[in-house]
């Protein structure tokens, strides 16, 4: 076993001692490991090792945390099972962290003592970036969403022009020929941000467009990767394109695509890292489709979608954001035959592609195996259509659909509202300002 | 009052000493580590939320990890509920005579019960290969003593005799609370709250909503 060298110990044990907080002092201290958390997690139930269940994992960080802040884990480290990091450990807690947990603390849910192991391998991940073994994927990305906004004025144009090439979709689909996708309107009220590729602009572009919206598309991508990589400043930085932007064009709301950790990130985790609540509400296109539906802004025809459909709570979005009911609302609208998978809402289970193991492709085997919960749940519906309300979980769904021959198409739920559209927008329909 | 059971009597009191500094010293401890309350605009009721942590969510049937294992849940219970009636004894226990003979009779059946569940726990952490393979002296120190807390407590609640072998125990488990793993409840109360004010406030437990 190769001891760390004295700069990297120092640097693990400053970077873990940053990180406890009272919440993460008190998860690391309170698991009694009874085990009974062990079936709450997606990689236990498809693959039912000891190294898969949520205690395992946590007590590995357990073990680097005792020897390196508790006195009797440093003078009696056999007796607590404390170990300090070698080079080897290091390198096994880092691929833990990132590809044998979602982060999507359904084991949190489910521990009599609300443990939060999800934190604890969020604390894992960022002392693995410190010690430089994050995967390199997460930070290549992360680091060219930082890069986009420092060139900018280099992607503007292309972005344009790309986005005029959606508008004529956006007209066909709404039959007005002056529907448009508005770019950097200052004074807009809605700020919407979207993914990368026009399958999150397009369906939103619609919608806004029926609903009345006086809105404005962001030039930025609402997905971070330097949440996937626990890594606060590259989060925050990422975050702040979105912010800025907003402050600039001085808009009332940032609306966040159907994605699910933009939409934790920027509802829930952001402000705490600005220490102050932002100046813009932050929701998602899911509660102002939901609102819509509910107020007869946007009409909506569910014989379009009459294939049975089921939804998949993405965990960031359900669990970790009480996003619950506000898709059941838009679902029951707009499909004839939707079915839920059990359990549902906040207890569904991960589909294994958070975390940003989608990005990862060194760990896809695993992250198919992991899979497999979901893919018997949806099986069980026997529903053709998995709908969707992040991106990851939407890539996931279609790979675990492949993979076990599920047969069933995945969508996002917000093209299955686009599908049961009626426009009604150039009849005279009240808009959402009307209406509001 | 004998030599015996002034020893003991001391050695149970000292215990209790080095526990109430230790759990000072460890309650500070998470004190002195930074928090910050959640600043985003709440969807759910925080208050709401843990007050559910503390009381439906505890339920045997809130989880379904606590459905699933029932068992092991309901042992973890009565295991808990006989160590606070194991350390009411003790309070109790320098006043033995008083005592009536039902009551005594009646707590040493349920410290009895309590210890049938501490010894359950050492099977299971034997049968779980998960928990055997992570199971360190510590869990097994920190079972044993409270097991062994709860024989002599019920033994000492029958006759009397064995009241110094339960303080000298006594001693001896309170003074390893805040070194061991039985200093985990401390934190429970924290990990509890936590988990009701990050649920109730983002509208995830139903209550909460
Ligand atoms: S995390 Fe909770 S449920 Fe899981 S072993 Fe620890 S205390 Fe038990
Ligand atoms: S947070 Fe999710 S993936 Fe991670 S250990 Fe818990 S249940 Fe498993």
């Amino acid at each position: 076993m190769a001891r760390l060298d004295a700069n990297k110990a120092t640097l693990v044990k400053d970077t873990l001692g940053k990180l406890i907080d009272r919440k993460l002092l008190a998860s690391l201290e309170v698991c009694v490991r009874c085990g009974i958390c062990a079936e709450s997690c997606h990689y236990y139930l498809a693959d039912p090792r000891p190294e898969h269940a949520p205690f395992y994992r946590s007590e590995q960080v357990r073990r680097l945390y005792r020897s390196l802040f508790d006195p009797i884990g440093r003078h009696l480290p056999w007796w607590v099972g404390a170990q300090r990091p070698t080079e080897e450990s290091l390198a096994q807690l880092a691929e833990m962290a990132f590809s044998t947990c979602t982060l999507c603390r359904r084991c949190t849910l489910n521990c009599p003592s609300g443990c939060d192991t999800a934190q604890i391998m969020r604390a894992m991940r960022t002392v693995a970036v410190a010690a430089g073994l994050a995967p390199e994927m997460l930070v290549q990305l992360a680091d060219a969403s930082i890069a986009r906004e420092e060139h900018l004025e280099d992607f503007k144009e292309i972005y344009l022009e790309q986005v005029r090439a959606l508008e004529e979709e956006v007209r066909e689909a709404t039959g007005d020929p002056q529907a448009h996708i508005p770019v950097d309107v200052e004074g807009a009220d809605i700020l919407y941000v979207a993914l990368s590729g026009a399958h999150t602009i397009l369906p939103a572009a619609i919608l806004f467009h029926e609903a009345g919206s006086n809105w404005t598309l962001s030039m930025f991508e609402a997905s971070n990767y330097g949440v996937f990589l626990a890594d606060t400043a590259r989060a925050k930085r990422i975050t702040e394109r979105i912010v800025r932007e907003a402050e600039r064009l001085r808009v009332r709301e940032v609306v966040v695509t159907d994605c699910g950790h933009a939409y934790t990130t920027l509802r829930w985790e952001a402000p705490n890292w600005f220490g102050k609540p932002f100046p813009f509400q932050v929701r998602s296109l899911i509660e102002l489709v939901a609102g819509w539906i509910s107020d007869g802004i946007i009409t909506v025809d569910p014989t379009h979608n009459p294939e049975p459909v089921t939804y998949h709570d993405s965990c960031n979005l359900g669990r970790n954001s009480g996003l619950i009911e506000e898709p059941r609302t838009i679902l029951r609208a707009v499909c004839q035959d939707f079915r839920e998978m059990t359990p549902n809402r906040e207890h569904n289970y991960c589909c294994g592609g958070g975390g940003g193991l989608v990005a990862t492709p060194e760990w896809t085997d695993l992250r198919l195996k992991a899979g497999g919960p979901k893919a018997q749940q949806v099986r069980a519906t026997g529903a053709q259509v998995v709908a969707a309300s992040c991106d990851n979980c939407r890539i996931q769904l279609g790979d675990i659909s492949e993979h076990y021959a599920l047969g069933t198409r995945v969508v996002g739920l917000m093209e299955l509202v686009v599908k049961a559209l009626v426009p009604q927008r150039a009849k005279g329909h009240p808009l959402e300002a009307d209406v509001a | 009052m004998s030599t015996l059971e002034v020893v003991t009597g001391v050695l149970a009191l000292t215990g209790l000493a080095v526990c109430v500094v230790g759990l000072g010293w460890r309650v500070s401890g998470v004190q002195g580590r930074p928090f910050r309350w959640d600043v985003a605009p709440a969807k759910g009721s925080a208050a709401r939320g843990v007050a559910y942590a503390f009381t439906l969510g505890m339920a045997p049937w809130a989880k379904e990890s606590t459905r699933r294992h029932l068992l092991a849940y309901v042992r973890g219970i009565l295991l808990h509920l006989a160590i606070f009636a194991g350390l009411a004894w003790l309070a109790a226990s320098p006043w033995h005579a008083e005592v009536p003979k039902v009551v005594r009779l009646l707590t040493a059946s349920v410290l009895t019960a309590g210890m049938a569940m501490g010894l359950a726990g050492f099977w299971m952490r034997r049968r779980e290969p998960a928990l055997r393979q992570l199971s360190t002296p510590d869990d097994y120190a920190s079972l044993g003593l409270v097991t062994l807390f709860l024989a002599t407590a019920a033994l000492s609640a029958v006759a009397a005799w064995c009241l110094p072998g339960l303080w000298a125990l006594s001693g001896l488990m309170l003074a390893y609370i805040p070194f061991g793993k039985l200093r985990h409840f401390v934190y429970f109360f924290y990990t509890r709250t936590f988990f009701g004010l990050l649920f109730g406030r983002r509208g995830v437990l139903e209550s909460a909503r």
